[in-house]
């Protein structure tokens, strides 16, 4: 049985790590595009509440051995708090730092005849 | 004003039969009495050089309070030098008076103030030397630190591994005030040499000639520096952990001496909340910067912080969050000197009291390897 979801619009109305802020059902929620893909999470930052629409898409430094040049990697799938720079995966919503304590509910996408769906919101 | 804290362990009496000695003092200081007396431990080279430049000491940077030499003015030894320059009389004054078990000696000489690299090292040596032959064959429960001159890390790392071969040796010793925090990569070589040789890195009250105590330049008084000692602690605290130390060496265990503790768990949650944000800048840490500070540090008790309500003292102990994290110690001969029946007030349980005691110190320090 297909899903249904909330459209949310065209996928080529989407550039690439540029997030953009929808209501659905009145929950805010924030739709960002990576190339093909496309994630949703809940547009609150469960530190402080600031829209993370307003943030900045970014890759991240891997983890490293101490003194190693850490490698930038991620590019398109961390989203940063425009207020204290706290740091999500846009696949699951969890932080960076403390995946087990902070997350912001993160929803399935779906592209279905060039229309994106935020399923579940 | 302190509340009465009832002891929990009376001072024992001359003559009293005694429980077996288990207390562990993490610090306590020894002097030379003079330059001369390490001259058997250096070279031709340099007791010529000291004679020829009439060397006296390392220049002492410390600020002048109420007290000569810092000291309890009853620890004078009995022939009138200075505190903490006759071993037999430590031995009886703090060994015998409080039933120590093993006490810890970091021999406060002031190699980094030497700025001729070559003599501080020299120095270095002699007093690690002197340290063996007069203080920890002098008594058995005597336990000794390896000064090391931070001004220098491969010649400290290489005293490292000579001065540990004494089993007696315990502990590496660091001054708090650096000239650059302890975890840049310039430091390395100390740290990696510690863990070789598997003992735990002491950062202790004081040193420092080049940089100020506290961040915005020389305060006047001492009761200032003293004080403001807790910033040179932090800056290290915060340096270790951010630079990635403790994933470089797992199994280094670093202690702060003479720093108190009661600073923190503020810092922990300082840090790990700017962690939150500014991971980016340090991507090889694997844990809350808390989790390195609670686990991979220990701190010694002296100079105990004394709120004025002694629960909150348990609290902090609390928040820190690890019962191994505090170890006793005295600091005698010195003035602030903590007494073993009164510094830990009877809030603290006795299952943690004796953790702080005894067994904290036993199992952070190898006192019997060999």
């Amino acid at each position: 049985m297909p899903s249904t979801g909330h459209d949310v619009g065209a996928a080529g109305e989407f550039q690439d790590g540029k997030p953009r802020r929808f209501e659905l059902n009145g929950r805010a929620v924030v739709v960002v595009r990576k190339g093909g893909e496309f994630f949703a999470m809940r547009d609150g930052c469960p530190h402080a509440g600031a829209s993370l629409a307003a943030g900045r898409v970014t890759g991240m430094p891997l983890p490293c051995r101490p003194g190693e040049e850490a490698e930038y990697g991620r590019e398109g799938e961390i989203i940063s708090c425009p207020w204290h720079g706290w740091s999500f995966d846009l696949r699951n919503g969890c932080s960076i730092t403390q995946p087990e304590r902070y997350r912001a509910k993160s929803y399935r996408v779906e592209v279905r005849d060039g229309r994106v769906l935020v399923v579940a919101a | 004003m302190t509340p009465p804290t009832k002891p929990k362990s009376a001072r024992p009496k001359p003559g009293q039969p005694r429980e077996p000695a288990t207390l562990i003092d993490c610090d306590v200081h020894n002097y030379p009495v003079n330059t001369a007396a390490l001259a058997p431990y250096l070279s031709k080279r340099w007791n010529e050089f000291i004679r020829q430049c009439g060397f006296v000491a390392p220049q002492d940077t410390s600020y002048k309070g109420g007290y000569p030499f810092n000291a309890r003015r009853d620890a004078t030894t009995p022939d009138g030098h200075r505190p903490g320059a006759d071993p037999a009389f430590a031995a009886h004054q703090l060994l015998d008076t409080w039933n120590i078990r093993y006490a810890i000696i970091n021999t406060l000489y002031g190699v980094p103030f030497i700025n001729n690299l070559g003599f501080a090292n020299a120095m270095m040596r002699a007093i690690n030397d002197w340290n063996a032959a007069t203080w920890l064959d002098a008594d058995p429960r005597w336990r000794g630190s390896i000064l090391v001159n931070e001004n220098d890390p491969e010649e400290s790392a290489a005293e490292i591994r000579r001065a540990a071969k004494d089993p007696r040796y315990v502990q590496v010793l660091l001054f708090a005030r650096s000239f650059a925090p302890y975890g840049q990569k310039q430091f390395l070589p100390i740290f990696k040499a510690a863990c070789d040789v598997g003992l735990p890195v002491g950062i202790h009250f004081g040193g420092g000639l080049r940089m100020p105590v506290t961040a915005c330049g020389w305060p006047t008084y001492y009761i200032e520096h003293h004080t403001g000692m807790t910033q040179a602690f932090e800056a290290q605290v915060i340096s270790l952990v951010c630079e990635g130390t403790f994933e470089r060496f797992p199994d280094l265990r670093v202690v702060l001496i003479e720093g108190g503790f009661a600073w923190l768990p503020p810092l922990m949650w300082r840090l790990d909340k700017n962690y939150m944000g500014l991971r980016h800048e340090v991507p090889w840490l694997k844990q809350l910067p808390s989790e390195y500070i609670r686990h991979r540090f220990r701190a010694t008790t002296q100079p105990i912080e004394e709120p004025p309500d002694p629960k909150h003292l348990l609290s902090i102990i609390e928040m820190i969050g690890n019962d191994d994290f505090l170890m006793f110690a005295t600091d005698y001969p010195h003035w602030d000197f903590d007494a073993p029946d009164r510094a830990i007030p009877s809030v603290i349980p006795d299952a943690l009291r004796r953790r702080i005691f005894s067994t904290n110190a036993a199992s952070c320090y190898a006192f019997d390897r060999s």
